[in-house]
């Protein structure tokens, strides 16, 4: 076990990434081929990062290697300079479908990394306790997983990760299983933790709203195999009000994510099927 | 949906209606007491088999016989078969050298097994607990092994990155998520082992409640017959509901909404 120095809250020094010629190969003999190909790019510590790109480009496969669950087969990932090998919790994520433990209640599936760090029970119930009102659950402590709703899910599995104070937090698509309503109030708690705590956040979607409203910058992805076609800078000041969606220069930006995600003709994807024949990401 | 008072009234009313139904074919002689006694009998028959045993032996040493056989062969058979198939879930290889054996006698009934096992092991103890440890221990197994298998990759994967190292990922993620399928597997189990327990009693021993059966059907004591029923039956209730009331416990969070 390395490092476990601890760092204060809001401590943004750490938490920069680089990628430099990054090439994931998936599956196995014949079948194996290049889910991500080629990318490069840096996240300066305490940057807002979303991913945006067609399904199966290699999003999640990228965001895997960045959790240290995948390795890279070619070129350097780092954070703050040392190499990803393996997973750690100063890199915390959070996936699409909770992962609670269902025979923990809240408090005990938050403290689960601590306790897996030895830390004693009354310490870590106490830092359990901490994240449970900075994500403002603080009465469901003693609730099971399944006593909750899907929004108060997602809000207990990203206290589990923050109460491991991360430098990175990676998120593939954490609220792309809640409704729209939802969804908005946890968009908004999510600037508002980020904000306090400043971690490096590197958040997938397929949304393009959800990644122009939360993002510093937007890297969109081509169809498989996976590259980095464009990096967008999202000028909107922070802080940001739901209403900047309906704005004039938000269109313009989503104008534009719209025609790099459309698939080309020529290109070999096959365009998803919608009941109404739109272009899926034109909803 | 009846209410809840009429649903109870409709639950015990309609053994009470076959219990008079029996009683009144017995009564008026529509069926022969040799083949089905009279529940009066029965109840006679279960008392003098209580306070004076069976075969000359207390009744409780039948009981206790079998008890011990049952609770032998599946207390082995939970251990060798939750750690035969956390094994087989974790380690593919060990799955793969497993796979074609037990594949080719899982079909086979055990009970077809019964003759040979007499014949290899005697007509003793042994044969008998091996029959139903054998058995059980591949539902056991089967079942844990799916539990295994059901534990999501991201699970996995989320506890890695908590901070879990691989054997407290196994300890605290991956054998808790199978458990609530290794209990189901115990229940099947212990269903499947009174069966071939009493199986087993019946071809052979002077000992057990399948003995008690078979001895008193060779001899014509049909209400003895009953006795030895009734008292397996309720053995296999109380045992069912035991396993389930310690279930609930160490599986607190299945079903709870
Ligand atoms: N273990 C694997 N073995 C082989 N192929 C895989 C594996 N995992 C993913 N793939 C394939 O690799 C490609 C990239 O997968 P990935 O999950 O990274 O896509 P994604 O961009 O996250 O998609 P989505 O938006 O649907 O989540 C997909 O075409 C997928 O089918
Ligand atoms: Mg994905």
């Amino acid at each position: 076990m390395s490092g476990h120095e601890r760092r204060a809250h809001g401590h943004a020094e750490q938490g920069r990434i680089d990628a430099e010629g990054v090439f994931i190969r998936l599956g196995q003999g014949a079948e194996a081929f290049e889910a991500v190909q080629d990318v490069s790019f840096t996240v300066p510590a305490g940057e807002f990062v979303c991913v945006l790109g067609p399904s199966g480009c290699g999003k999640s496969t990228l965001l895997g290697a960045l959790a240290g669950h995948i390795a890279p087969a070619h070129g350097a990932l780092t954070l703050d300079g040392a190499a990803i090998s393996g997973p750690h919790p100063d890199r915390g994520i959070v996936f699409q479908h909770h992962t609670l433990f269902p025979w923990k209640n809240v408090r005990d599936n938050i403290a689960f990394g601590p306790k897996m760090r030895g830390i004693p029970k009354a310490e870590r119930h106490r830092q359990a306790d901490e994240i449970l009102e900075l994500i403002g659950l603080g009465g469901f402590a003693g609730r099971y997983p399944k006593q909750l709703s899907g929004g108060m899910q997602q809000r207990v599995e990203i206290a589990r990760v923050l109460v491991n104070h991360p430098r990175l937090l990676l998120m593939d698509e954490p609220f792309g299983a809640l409704d729209a309503l939802t969804r908005m109030m946890m968009q908004e708690l999510l600037l508002d933790i980020w904000t306090r705590l400043r971690t490096t956040i590197v958040f997938i979607t397929h949304d393009i709203d959800e990644a122009l409203f939360l993002a510093d910058r937007v890297l969109v992805m081509s169809p498989r195999p996976g590259r980095i076609v464009e990096d967008i800078t999202v000028p909107f000041e922070r802080p940001r009000r739901a209403e900047i969606v309906a704005e004039p220069p938000f269109g313009r930006l989503k104008r534009h994510c719209l025609d790099l995600l459309r698939p080309r003709p020529g290109t070999d994807t096959l365009p998803r099927l919608s009941p109404l024949g739109a272009p899926p990401h034109a909803r | 949906m009846p209410s809840p008072r009429s649903h109870l009234a409709l639950v015990l009313a309609s053994p009470l209606m076959l219990l008079l139904a029996w009683d009144g074919a017995t009564r008026f002689s529509l069926v022969e007491q040799i083949l089905l006694p009279a529940p009066a009998t029965i109840g006679a028959a279960l008392w003098d088999v209580l306070t004076r045993g069976y075969a000359g032996v207390s009744v409780f040493v039948h009981i206790g016989t079998s008890l011990w056989r049952v609770l032998t062969a599946f207390l082995l058979a939970a251990f060798v078969g939750v750690s035969l198939g956390l094994l087989r879930g974790l380690y593919p290889r060990i799955d793969a050298v497993c796979l074609v054996p037990f594949e080719l006698i899982r079909p086979i009934p055990p009970l077809a097994f019964i003759p040979l096992f007499i014949l290899w092991f005697g007509i003793g103890e042994v044969s008998k607990v091996l029959i139903i440890f054998y058995y059980a221990m591949l539902v056991v197994m089967l079942n844990t092994q799916a539990g295994v298998a059901s534990c999501p990759e991201d699970k996995i994967r989320a506890a890695r990155s908590l901070g879990a190292s691989p054997w407290q990922v196994f300890w605290r993620v991956v054998f808790p998520a199978s458990l609530p399928h290794v209990v189901v597997g115990l229940r099947v189990a212990l269903a499947a082992a009174l069966s071939i327990l009493v199986a087993s009693e019946l071809l052979g021993g002077d000992r057990g409640l399948g003995f008690v059966i078979s001895d008193a059907s060779t001899f014509f004591k049909t209400a003895d017959v009953f006795v030895g029923i009734v008292l397996i039956g309720l053995i296999g209730l109380i045992a069912d509901r035991a396993l389930t009331f310690t279930a609930r416990r160490i599986v607190h969070w299945e079903g709870k909404t």
